[in-house]
């Protein structure tokens, strides 16, 4: 199914493919490596080639109005993609053209634009479906983000399921929404978290998380790309482990599934969860894929239309999965704009993508490791090891919210700067806070060196002030 | 580069150097140019502000610290916004806050505690909110981010040493020109600035009220002392003053009641 998804949508591929050609004469020559203290030197991870004039980020930016801009004189770089993406055309088309010409409530009326609409809507669902390689459309319950799509599993499986004494395993680097719902739920069961902490190398330590492992486990939550540490779990071995003792995994799926081909059969994760919004899609949606036979032994997160089968007056019967979970009027133009948003990663080819950022992200971490002072949290980049395409780090003696305003205001460069929702992780780290710069596949090697640049600026201007 | 720069008190400190350009629409009469005279902030015997005097590329000289030291809340904050108004370029008001930042009064280690923590703030910033005697706030605050502790020097030298109730006259909206660049106008969870002023109002607020209720308690004892002065030769009357006073502080209503009546 998903193969014949994508053989269809590379029918559909974005304008830019089609109007600019790389040019191979002019491969981009001046590649910088990082000077290192060690005379050992690793071999630079980057090659040129992939980064140069016709690179997938320089193909694919015109595809992005917004990118196009300038803030106080200066060409926006936008690196705070971990936070959220940027809209291709083809997603603000689809968002448009629904509510010029089928906007309607799906499911309830037998008019045309109902029809349609609901037929839009469920076509997404199929989209995201194929997107993660699910069997079936119903496994993919939408939700207002992939925040929403956690408290779900917490408020529905977990007060179903868990009792006094039974065990959830995360990981010390979780995102806030993957922490505190299961707090709310181990409050109300007595169920106890554990927190498996991190390697050296600054990676969940899941041989640790291997060895927490017990009959008590019934469920393990874990990022899959972490958005501070930039490192890729494999999830696939947590979840064999973790089927062998009988628990269940939830995997946070937010820092991966925009980046890389995700395959929920062969990851094998009973849920997993993520938003719209970090996918080039719009707000306000995200979703829960869920194995067929969980759903539909959970019972109900909120109440209202859509999710009924009978209501009486004093008690109702519930519909099926995906509905029983899709609570009142959805996000539909959201939905629909999702389903565009996949349309067109599909064009590209995640593949393709990730490929691409595995590139940029190296030359990024090089390159940020040329500035000094600095401390990138995470782990080292090797051939075997690859950093996904962000960067969290410090320099000595600045806070991170000061360098942030300063490559705002006089740069134009926006990063993000804060505890990114990972606070116990900062906490693990001995900081309070770290700025982080976060690709995507419309960055350019232009934007990492004009950010560069501008951070060396930006720390040369506070030591003045010292 | 003509500019002219107004000096005013950031207490402790006797001078608070404010550069002003010469925006006509916005500035002060009083102000003299000066521009052969030795900066005024140069005088602070502090190693960090002099190393600031770059900042500025001319010398200012304003009128006396006496004047400026008597700028009521309003004027203080009416200055505040004429001066950052005057500084368009978001770089120049970066400079400006880490200037003032230079010139914050030092906060004591042992506040740095959980419950002096304002919350909302991307970087971390402590609060410690006292009240005079005579009602007059004293507010010292620290952050771990030097823009932000420039931001927070601002508000000292507004706030610090103001009646309560002026600090409470003090928007959000009176201020918004301290910004830099195109921050969001309205309240956000990042707005440092304004997360530290309403943080020092609510604990005004809160000092406010339990003054009052320290006024009241006051009254009603001195209204019982006296009573128990003519009841002279009671052997009680200490310890009973004593229990008024726990019973007044704990709201025990019925409990005082009771222990009235028994008196008359
Ligand atoms: C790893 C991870 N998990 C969860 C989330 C929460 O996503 P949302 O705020 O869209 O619900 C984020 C986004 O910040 C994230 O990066």
């Amino acid at each position: 199914m998903m193969l014949t998804t994508m053989e269809g949508a590379v029918l559909k591929v974005p304008p830019s493919f089609r109007t600019i050609k790389p040019n191979p004469n002019h491969t981009n020559r001046t590649f910088r490596t990082v000077p290192s203290a060690t005379a050992s030197a690793p071999a630079p991870l980057t090659t040129d080639t992939k980064l140069g004039p016709g690179s997938l980020g320089h193909l694919t930016r015109p595809d992005f109005p917004i990118l196009h801009q300038e803030l106080n004189g200066k060409r926006l770089v936008y690196l705070d993609n971990a936070a959220t993406s940027q809209k291709p055309t083809a997603v603000l088309n689809a968002l448009r053209n629904y509510y010029e010409s089928y906007n309607s409530n799906v499911h309830r009326g037998i008019h045309y634009l109902s029809a349609k609409a609901t037929d839009e809507y469920e076509l997404a669902r199929q989209k995201v479906a194929n997107f993660i390689n699910a069997s079936d459309s119903r496994e993919i319950v939408f939700t207002r983000n992939a925040t929403e799509a956690i408290n779900l599993v917490a408020y529905s499986w977990g007060l179903a399921n868990l009792k006094e004494g039974d065990e959830v395993i995360l990981t010390v680097a979780e995102h806030h929404s993957a922490i505190v719902p299961w707090q709310f739920v181990a409050q109300k069961t007595g169920a106890v978290l554990k927190f498996v902490s991190l390697t050296e190398e600054e990676v969940p330590d899941i041989e640790k998380l291997r060895e927490t492992l017990s009959r008590q486990t019934k469920l393990i939550v874990v990022h899959h790309v972490s958005n501070v540490l930039a490192s890729v779990l494999p999830i696939d071995q947590v979840v064999s482990w973790a089927h062998d003792v009988g628990a269940k995994v939830l995997v946070d799926a937010c820092q991966s599934v925009p980046h890389m081909e995700v395959d929920v059969k062969s990851l094998g994760a009973d849920f997993l969860v993520a938003s719209s919004h970090k996918m080039c899609g719009p707000t306000g949606i995200g979703f829960l894929y869920g194995k067929s036979e969980l759903l539909s032994a959970m019972p109900p997160f909120l109440g209202g239309g859509e999710m009924i089968s009978d209501v009486y007056l004093d008690h109702s019967t519930y519909a099926e999965p995906p509905s029983r979970f899709e609570a009142g009027t959805p996000a539909i133009g959201e939905a629909i704009g999702l389903g565009a948003a996949i349309d067109y990663l599909s064009g590209i080819g995640m593949q393709k993508i990730h490929d691409y950022e595995v590139e940029l992200a190296n030359y990024l971490y090089e390159n940020l490791r040329s500035i000094p002072n600095i401390r990138v949290y995470g782990p080292t980049p090797s051939k075997s090891i690859n950093r996904a395409a962000l960067c969290s780090f410090n320099v000595d003696d600045i806070h991170p919210t000061d360098i942030a305003t300063f490559l705002d205001q006089q740069h134009s460069v926006a990063i993000r700067s804060g505890h990114h929702c990972a606070q116990p992780l900062h906490r693990y780290l001995g900081v309070n806070a770290s700025a982080r710069a976060s690709l995507h596949f419309y960055n350019t090697k232009e934007d990492v060196d004009d950010f560069i640049r501008a951070l060396s600026d930006t720390t040369n201007f506070f030591a003045s002030f010292k | 580069m003509d500019s002219f720069i107004l000096n005013s008190p950031l207490s402790p400190f006797p001078i608070f150097p404010k550069s002003l350009n010469p925006v006509k629409s916005c500035s002060p009469s009083n102000i003299k140019l000066n521009p052969t005279k030795l900066p005024i902030y140069s005088r602070i015997p502090s190693k960090k502000t002099e190393k600031c005097n770059s900042l500025f590329c001319l010398t200012p000289q304003g009128p006396p610290p006496s004047i400026t030291q008597s700028l009521s809340v309003s004027e203080k904050v009416q200055s505040l916004d004429f001066e950052f108004k005057s500084l368009p370029q978001p770089i120049d008001r970066v400079k400006r806050l880490l200037h003032y930042a230079t010139l914050l009064p030092p906060f004591d280690e042992s506040s740095k505690i959980q419950e002096n923590r304002v919350m909302g703030c991307t970087a971390q910033v402590w609060l410690n909110v006292k009240m005079d005697d005579n009602g007059v706030m004293r507010f010292r605050v620290d952050s771990d981010s030097e823009i932000t502790k420039g931001f927070c020097s601002c508000l000292i030298w507004v706030l610090d040493g103001a009646e309560a109730e002026d600090v409470l006259m003090v928007k959000t909206e009176d201020l918004i020109e301290m910004n830099i660049g195109f921050q969001s106008r309205g309240n956000s969870r990042v707005n440092m600035w304004n997360n530290v002023l309403i943080s020092m109002q609510k604990r005004t607020k809160i000092l406010i009220g339990e003054r009052g209720k320290k006024e009241e308690e006051h009254k009603t004892l001195e209204a019982f002392s006296s009573l128990f002065v003519v009841n002279g030769g009671c052997k009680e009357t200490k310890s009973r003053i004593n229990r008024f006073g726990k019973l007044l502080k704990d709201n025990s209503m019925n409990e005082l009641d009771m222990l009235t009546k028994n008196i008359t």
